[in-house]
């Protein structure tokens, strides 16, 4: 096999250096230039010299018709040079007082005024050495990176090349951005050009693509919606979450779009301003659109999140999405429990956000217990959040140590009673009104947003998977202990014994947590769906009243079905009769 | 168009006594004015008010292809009941007028406000006229201080003022904030803000110290931008300044009895007919800055003269400003060819890069009616006639009748009523610049009715198949 590359073609070609140098001039020229360069960059002379880079092959990976990955190593010595000609202002003062508001501008007379230079640099000698990785394939264009930096040297020229100061300025300079330029841009260019040559139709396509990535990717970075569904509406299994989850690892930076990361940027700084701008964030719910509950939050996200770097906003997203870790936990428990290699797959994407977790749940029990003296109007679902993040970190601690041996569980459950009384006093008092609106709601609401991925108020997620059981007789334990005087007295001794005999599968139980589980899903779709606007007092109350009725109604439901038919109890349940919560009315 | 927060601004400086002009970044304020005037873009729309005499308000509304706006409002501790602030009564010299006369260095409390509502050359305006022009030819408590025959710096309270100011640009939600607050008769600090979101830090702050002696003028300033030192000094010396009661804070006795400008400038003929004919002030200034953090500078050294008030000739001001580090000469020449006339021309000159740049710019007073005005021949051409009311009358029919002539006409009133007369009939400005690339400025400036307008287009004489490079109109309205 051999490549033949033609160099001098290209430089025999008479037109071909006009042409580049046009190009070249319009690129150099289209962004904004600082105000230092007072007037347009012209390509004076172009040349790419004699003389060949030299490319070798190490190594080919994958070889087919429409695919090609390989490792090439590169050098080049040649004669090729570039000389750009503009006109730089000199005079410092000029420059920055031309970029700054005239409000504050300290007015100078003439210590301001322009003296600009006309510039030339020539970019000669350059030396490249690089390594690169070379991947082609017809449906995703040509992706070159390279493994090192690849500017070796670099020779600057310029007009003030006997003042030193200025050659060592313009030589560090340029040198810091031609690097940047080869590693970061030229990839990106070739990517982008190898797009449109070879699948058009991608180009465009791109955005969709990612949307869809990210509905499905989004999930497994234990920060999925509780309602993951796929483009189609249809409810993912937990399982399937979290297969997702397991390569989703190094490509989480892809989910968070560099545009996205901008406006996030752009919104966190509006903040210090008095700037109104809110930037549309693809593919997010804004915390006050989604209801008074989370203005809390909202306010406690900016603090830690000040300065968008990667890291921080992932964390910022982690602790966004906090209110619907159960159900990434539910799918972590279900892989977790039958394998020990999965579970850990589970763990990366929370622990992530654990050690957070732990920080932001102290401070949100603060939050709780001052919540707890506002209205029950506001507090159904300005709890939402905190309860169910403080959930979700229990269960954390909890996840983490799953794996061990049983006997340990109690000793993870006397670890966390001070997190599960604040979990579970606040979980009650929400509860009933979270059944209110479920029911009330569950028909007005069976349309929601079509922004909002819905989950189909059905009996789905219950019988999704049966792991989920497992998940859901850990939580009666932060459940019975609810103090609140609207938990059933009937549904008290069930849960208490599962909480005692973890593996006794008391349906009762289980009923009440996929009940819950249920409820937060809803709960969450509605916050979403209603998009901020509460609830009026009348209203509410009249629900409240209702959901308590309706929760002791099913309590008491549960309680006789199962004295009736213990054993019969959870398959007939799960696969033929729905949570009689969810029924569609 | 001076803004009207900016025109209140200059009221309180008045109010308080303070010298705006005298420093030196105001060294040539009047070719800058004069060529550099803004022109308009788009349509824009002022409604301001002096609610109170403590409090403005001011609201803009702009369209250059998006809509924009601001909101601003204005505070100052000490009324400012003498100035008109209505728009029907604003005296449009004060607000339009670029040729800036000097200002007394010795009277800083009452004169210069009104000099510069001023727009007669050479002969001192009446106190009446001022009257006239301004409301109260001067504020109460300045005046009552001044008329008690007491020093005004014996009261603190008058120099202990402040002003406080803030505007927001909406659709931007750019936010400027700025106070000025007067601490002793010669020394004021100026503290101004600007929070946006695409600046780096949010936003800048610029701290101004000034200090103000009359006979020299300091300013250190600092800004948070770059962290930027700066001083600024301004030094006068000749014609006044260097008269023997050059001392702005003390005034002579002459004066304490009588605080009027007739007073003042009878007082200036005196002391120019002894100084030998030298009606002129010069002054010489230079400035400094270093930013802190860029470690980057720059400076330039200035001189003015400029005529004084009591100048019984043509008015001039001419300036040299040298920046030696940039190897810059700036020279500008303006001067106030008749009193509805000012011209200016300003000559650049690199010594390193050998650029060069010239500019020329003028003000044509009219008052005339502004749609005579603008759809009559070119105001420039036939300007020259009727600056008075023609004279000459039909003999009346009651003399026809008995075939004799008319009664002689009572003689015209003396000069000073007549031209204030016309000052108040000065119905718009033109103004006109060009500089060496061809470009040309244009805008009208007037009022009609109670409306004051502003319409400005730049043409490309360049490219003459689309001249016009920017329209504008403004419309402001105040109360």
């Amino acid at each position: 096999m051999a490549f033949n590359f033609n160099w001098s073609p290209l430089t025999a070609d008479a037109g071909f250096y006009e042409r580049a140098r046009d190009l070249l001039t319009t690129a150099l020229n289209k962004s904004p230039k600082p105000p230092i360069i007072v007037d347009d960059i012209f390509v004076t002379e172009l040349n790419l010299g004699s003389v060949p880079p030299d490319l070798e092959i190490l190594e080919i990976g994958d070889l087919a018709e429409d695919r090609f990955r390989g490792i090439f190593k590169m050098c080049y010595s040649g004669d090729a040079f570039l000389t750009l000609a503009t006109r730089v202002q000199a005079n410092p003062l000029n420059t920055y007082i031309s970029a700054k508001p005239s409000f504050t501008s300290p007015e100078p007379l003439t210590a301001s005024s322009s003296l600009t230079i006309p510039l030339q640099i020539t970019l000669s000698e350059i030396k490249l050495s690089a390594f690169i990785i070379l991947v082609f394939s017809k449906q995703k264009g040509l992706t070159i990176v390279f493994r090192n930096d690849p500017l070796e040297s670099l020779k600057v020229s310029s007009t003030f090349d006997s003042i030193q100061f200025v050659r060592d300025y313009l030589q560090k300079t340029i040198e810091m951005k031609l690097r940047d330029l080869i590693m970061d841009e030229l990839p990106a260019i070739i990517h982008r050009l190898s797009l449109q040559l070879w699948c058009p139709d991608q180009v465009p396509k791109e955005d969709e693509e990612a949307k869809e990535e990210s509905d499905a990717a989004i999930n497994p970075l234990a920060t999925p919606p509780l309602d993951a569904v796929d483009a189609h509406g249809h409810r993912l299994d937990p399982a399937e979450i979290s297969s997702l989850s397991l390569d989703g690892g190094p490509e989480t930076q892809s989910l968070f779009s560099q545009k996205n990361l901008e406006k996030m940027d752009a919104l966190a700084s509006a903040h210090r301003t008095s700037s109104l701008l809110t930037p549309n964030i693809l593919e997010v719910v804004f915390r006050a659109w989604a209801g008074q509950s989370d203005k809390p939050d909202a306010t406690a996200t900016p603090a830690s999140t000040p300065n968008l770097h990667w890291t921080s906003s992932y964390q910022g997203s982690v602790h966004t999405y906090t209110f619907s870790d159960n159900s990434s936990q539910a799918s972590g428990h279900a892989s977790s429990r039958p394998t020990l290699v999965s579970m850990g797959s589970a763990t990366t994407g929370l622990s992530l956000g654990s050690g957070r977790h732990s920080k932001a749940g102290r401070k949100k029990k603060m939050r709780v217990v001052n919540l707890r003296s506002k209205t029950a109007a506001s507090e159904p679902v300005s709890e939402i959040g905190s309860t169910s993040s403080q959930a979700g970190d229990s269960h954390s601690e909890a996840s983490t140590r799953t794996p061990m041996s049983e006997p340990v569980i109690p000793t993870t459950i006397r670890e966390v009673p001070e997190n599960d009384l604040a979990a579970s006093q606040s979980k009650v008092r929400f509860r009933p009104p979270t059944d209110a609106t479920t029911s009330a709601r569950a028909s007005e609401s069976s349309g929601p947003r079509a922004a909002v991925p819905s989950v189909p108020v059905t009996a789905q997620p219950s019988r999704a998977a049966s792991p989920q059981e497992h998940v859901y007789t850990r939580q009666p334990s932060m459940f019975p202990s609810s103090p609140a005087p609207q938990t059933s007295a009937q549904e008290m001794p069930p849960s208490y014994s599962s909480r005692v005999s973890q593996k006794a599968e008391s349906t009762a139980s289980i009923y009440a947590d996929a009940k819950g589980q249920q409820q937060q899903f809803q709960q969450q779709q509605q916050q979403w769906g209603r998009a901020g606007p509460q609830p009026d007092m009348s209203s509410v109350i009249l629900e409240q009243a209702w959901i308590t009725k309706i929760a002791g109604e099913i309590a008491r439901r549960v309680y006789d079905e199962k004295n009736r038919n213990p054993a019969f109890w959870e398959d007939s349940h799960q696969h033929d009769i729905p949570p009689p919560a969810y029924e569609p009315r | 168009m001076r803004e009207f927060m900016n025109y209140i601004t200059n009221a309180f400086y008045g109010a308080t006594g303070w010298n705006e002009d005298n420093k030196y970044n105001e060294l040539n304020a009047t070719s800058r004015e004069l060529i550099d005037f803004p022109l308009s873009r788009g349509l824009r729309l002022t409604l301001s008010s002096l609610a109170t005499p403590h409090f403005a308000t001011s609201y803009q509304l702009g369209s250059v292809g998006v809509v924009d706006g601001s909101i601003s409002y204005l505070h100052s501790s000490i009324p400012l009941t003498h100035i008109a602030a209505q728009s029907d009564k604003i005296p449009l010299p004060a607000l339009l007028r670029c040729y800036r006369r000097l200002h007394d260095l010795r009277s800083p409390g009452q004169q210069h406000y009104i000099l510069d509502a001023d727009p007669l050359s050479g002969l001192p305006p009446s106190p009446q006229s001022a009257r006239a022009l301004l409301g109260a030819a001067s504020d109460a408590a300045v005046a009552g201080g001044a008329l008690d025959g007491g020093d005004t710096d014996q009261d603190p309270g008058i120099h202990t003022h402040s002003l406080l100011y803030g505007r927001l640009y909406l659709p931007k939600s750019l936010l400027e904030g700025m106070i000025i607050k007067r601490f002793t008769q010669a020394l004021q600090v100026q503290v101004r803000a600007v929070s946006e979101q695409s600046l780096r830090n949010g936003g800048t702050i610029l701290g101004l110290v000034q200090y103000d002696k009359g006979k020299y003028g300091l300013e250190g300033l600092y800004s948070t931008d770059g962290g930027l030192l700066g001083f600024r000094g301004l030094y006068n010396f000749g014609g006044d300044a260097s008269s023997s009661t050059c001392d702005p804070w003390t005034p002579t006795p002459g004066e304490n009895s009588n605080n009027n400008n007739n007073n003042n400038n009878n007082n200036g003929h005196a002391q120019a007919g002894e100084k030998e004919r030298i009606y002129g002030r010069f002054s010489v200034g230079g400035e400094l800055y270093y930013g802190t953090l860029n470690k980057s500078g720059g400076m330039s050294l200035g001189a003015r003269f400029a005529t004084l008030p009591a100048h019984r000739g043509t008015p001039l001001t001419a300036t040299l400003t040298i920046n030696p580090l940039m190897g810059n000469i700036n020279a500008t020449y303006a001067l106030l060819a008749r009193e509805y006339c000012s011209l200016a021309t300003r000559v650049d000159f690199n010594v390193y890069s050998y650029e060069s740049e010239w500019a020329v710019g003028m003000e044509l007073w009219s008052n005339r009616r502004p749609a005579g005005f603008l759809l009559g021949a070119s105001p420039s051409n036939d300007f020259e006639p009727e600056p008075y009311p023609p004279k000459k009358k039909e003999r009346s029919f009651q003399a026809k009748m008995e075939w004799r002539l008319d009664d002689p006409e009572p003689e015209p009133e003396p000069e000073p009523t007549p031209k204030t007369r016309k000052n108040d009939e000065y119905k718009g400005v033109l103004k006109a610049r060009l500089d060496n690339n061809l470009r040309m400025g244009l805008l009208w400036e007037g009022r009609a009715k109670s409306l004051i307008f502003s319409i400005g287009t730049g043409i490309d004489l360049h490219k003459l198949g689309e001249p016009f490079r920017s329209l504008g109109l403004e419309v402001q309205y105040s109360s």
